[in-house]
């Protein structure tokens, strides 16, 4: 068992670091910087008045966002507040918190980011191992691997891009953009659900798309790599079924690796959505930051990523801790080197 | 450098085959064509962008929302909404954005190979420290921190823009050199150099580096697909460098100004189409150089 909480305790530590770097950089990165973090305030204001903004005005705003006290008060305050859930006010809508736009984002990219990346993995990983199991023998078969390649290497928002082209604005099948018709009723209702799942259909389609490419070509390598074992053609003279071979031998060895892979890549997973969210217009997380870069709404960005950056530490650590129950070397101790 | 040490070490079986290296990729189809096509782009944009006077860069130059015509060079693939040349756009786009690729490639393979090469020579606490960075770099979704560090920055030049990005490429490398340093260490050879009383650093650079060279380059390739690939999602997201044009940013001003929308293809398929054949072709290259240094993948039609 040694080994094993060996294993979690580096794993623990590692996400420990990870959250505290990332809070530490998003408190730090703007202070060290030049100039004053609310200007935008400050010349919207002007903007809307006219003139300048007055002293008293400054202070009192330096004052509700806790910049007139030293850095280190300020720093414990920002943890104190961050623990809490206070992720302090937009800029852009000022009494409105950034807890209040990312509570109302986050369920369509958490909808959209779960339902793909299991569609994906899973449909990426069986094909995948399919067609590295018949090795070239099945032509039908061996036409998916070009097709993976092309997938794969087709960086996210292009596709999006192309697909919006072909079918929502060419062929006009599914809606431009958005999470739901505008004026729409957002209650439990079928017309509602159906709305949402026609403009949810395109961006999950993109996202899907391009990660399976990726699943699929990784999967296939696995399997390749352990066709060619001992234990394999062992199996194969003892004479088990072939389809016993294949699930309980090799596929559940190339598991292992292809499960890492899915932690080791879940934030490049969350940062394709973000870029696909952006193109359809999709009202979650990664629109909430396009829309408030365009608006230098700082709180806001980092709120958003902060919550991400925890969001993906979180979901690694639960990989991680998964992965013990599929990998009997760590659990037995022999392993995790 | 490597060929010094194919010459004092002839007993070390793949290094011999380096000589001839050059032959066999000139042979390898793959990487024939990958590179022919990525070259042709790059040399076709800084040609281009010989015949380009600052002139034609400014905003009205042109009529706006003209289609691709033939009537001059400039119009080639239209104009956008403001009136600027969507061609002269792409000389500009295109060796930025490779500029971004190399920079950020440059700086994430040797940063990544220096420090895996310590950390997995000498061992003890120096790799101690170094795994536990190179972890937390490795499980950090490096999109996000660039996205909190452009927006931080306010506003971003190309080069800043690399630097960023390289800052973010050197975990992959560093994690693999260090698992390739630490077989490699133990073998014969470097045992002899060892008892020779060759000096640590001079056994890293002659003795481990040339071995990693080829694999080294392949990341430098994978870095620069990635470095172009974070750009023009930073872009696209809003964060790229405003005042300059990139291959992300020509996508950003085609889908700010609604092109699709109004049917002005040839702006918004300009970019996208020179980054889908830049990823094919560099994609080729990699499964060129991928047969080329392992046998076993090689094809019936590749090899």
């Amino acid at each position: 068992m040694g080994a094993f909480w060996k294993y979690l305790g580096n794993r623990i530590l590692i996400f420990i670091i990870t959250v505290f770097l990332a809070v530490t950089v998003v408190f730090l990165v703007p202070r060290w910087l030049p100039g004053d973090p609310l200007q935008s305030v400050y010349s919207k204001m002007a903007g809307v008045g006219g003139g300048a903004v007055s002293d008293e005005l400054i202070a009192e705003y330096r004052r509700r966002f806790g910049l007139d006290k030293s850095t280190f008060d300020q720093y414990i305050s920002f943890w104190r507040e961050l623990l809490r859930g206070n992720l302090g006010y937009s800029i852009a809508s000022f009494p409105t918190r950034v807890s209040t736009i990312l509570r109302q984002a986050v369920p369509w990219t958490i909808g959209l980011l779960t339902f793909t990346t299991l569609v994906s993995w899973l449909l990426g990983s069986l094909l995948g191992a399919m067609v590295g199991w018949s090795d070239g023998k099945s032509k039908k078969l061996n036409a998916l691997v070009p097709i993976a390649l092309v997938l794969y290497t087709t960086p996210y928002y292009i596709l999006a891009i192309l697909l919006v082209f072909l079918l929502a604005y060419r062929w006009a099948i599914f809606p431009l953009s958005g999470a739901y018709t505008l004026g729409a009723d957002k209650e439990w209702s079928w017309s509602f659900a159906m709305d949402v799942l026609e403009h949810a259909a395109l961006p999950a389609l993109s996202i899907i798309l391009v990660s399976l490419g990726w699943w699929f070509l990784s999967m296939r390598s696995l399997i390749i790599s352990e066709k060619g074992q001992d234990y394999i053609l062992w199996a194969e003279a003892r004479g088990l079924p072939k389809r016993r071979i294949f699930w309980s031998y090799a596929f559940r060895n190339a598991l292992l690796p292809q499960t890492t892979g899915l932690a080791l890549s879940f934030g490049h997973i969350v940062g394709g959505a973000l870029i696909t969210e952006v193109i359809f217009a999709y009202p979650g997380l990664g629109y909430v930051i396009y829309n408030s870069i365009q608006q230098l709404d700082f709180p806001v960005i980092q709120g958003t990523v902060l919550l991400l950056i925890v969001s993906v530490s979180v979901a690694n650590l639960l990989i991680d801790m998964l992965y013990p129950i599929i990998d009997p070397r760590i659990r037995i101790g022999d392993g995790g080197n | 450098m490597a060929a010094i040490t194919v010459t004092e070490q002839p007993q070390d079986g793949p290094l011999i085959e380096r000589r001839s290296i050059f032959s066999t990729l000139l042979g390898n189809r793959k990487f024939v064509w990958g590179a022919a096509v990525f070259l042709a782009i790059w040399l076709t944009a800084i040609i281009g962008s010989q015949f380009v006077e600052p002139a034609m860069r400014r905003t009205g130059a042109y009529p706006p929302k003209l289609s691709p015509s033939f009537d001059s060079p400039a119009l080639w693939v239209g104009t956008t909404t403001l009136g600027q040349s969507v061609a002269v756009q792409w000389t500009q786009a295109v060796p930025n954005s490779m500029l971004v690729g190399l920079i950020a490639a440059a700086i994430g393979t040797s940063v990544g190979a220096i420090i895996g090469l310590l950390g997995g020579y000498y061992g003890g606490r120096v790799d101690a420290v170094l795994r536990v960075i190179v972890d937390i770099f490795l499980s950090i979704p490096s999109l996000l921190f660039l996205i909190l560090i452009a927006s931080l920055l306010k506003g971003v030049s190309v080069v800043e823009m690399a630097l960023v990005i390289g800052a973010f490429a050197w975990a992959w490398p560093a994690r693999a050199v260090r698992s390739q340093t630490l077989s490699l260490k133990e073998r014969p050879f470097v045992r002899v150099a060892k008892l020779s009383g060759m000096g640590n650093l001079e056994i890293i650079l002659r003795e481990l580096l040339p071995h990693l060279l080829a694999w080294l380059g392949a990341n430098f390739l994978n870095a620069f697909i990635a470095a172009i690939l974070a750009e023009s999602a930073l872009s696209i997201i809003g964060l790229g460098p405003a005042r300059e044009m990139t291959l992300g940013m020509m996508i950003y001003w085609a889908l700010n100004f609604g092109a699709m929308i109004q049917n002005m293809w040839w702006w918004w398929i300009t970019p996208v189409i020179t980054l889908i054949v830049l990823f094919l072709s560099l994609f080729l290259v990699h499964l060129g150089l991928d047969e080329v240094g392992n046998p076993r993948l090689r094809t019936e039609q590749g090899g």
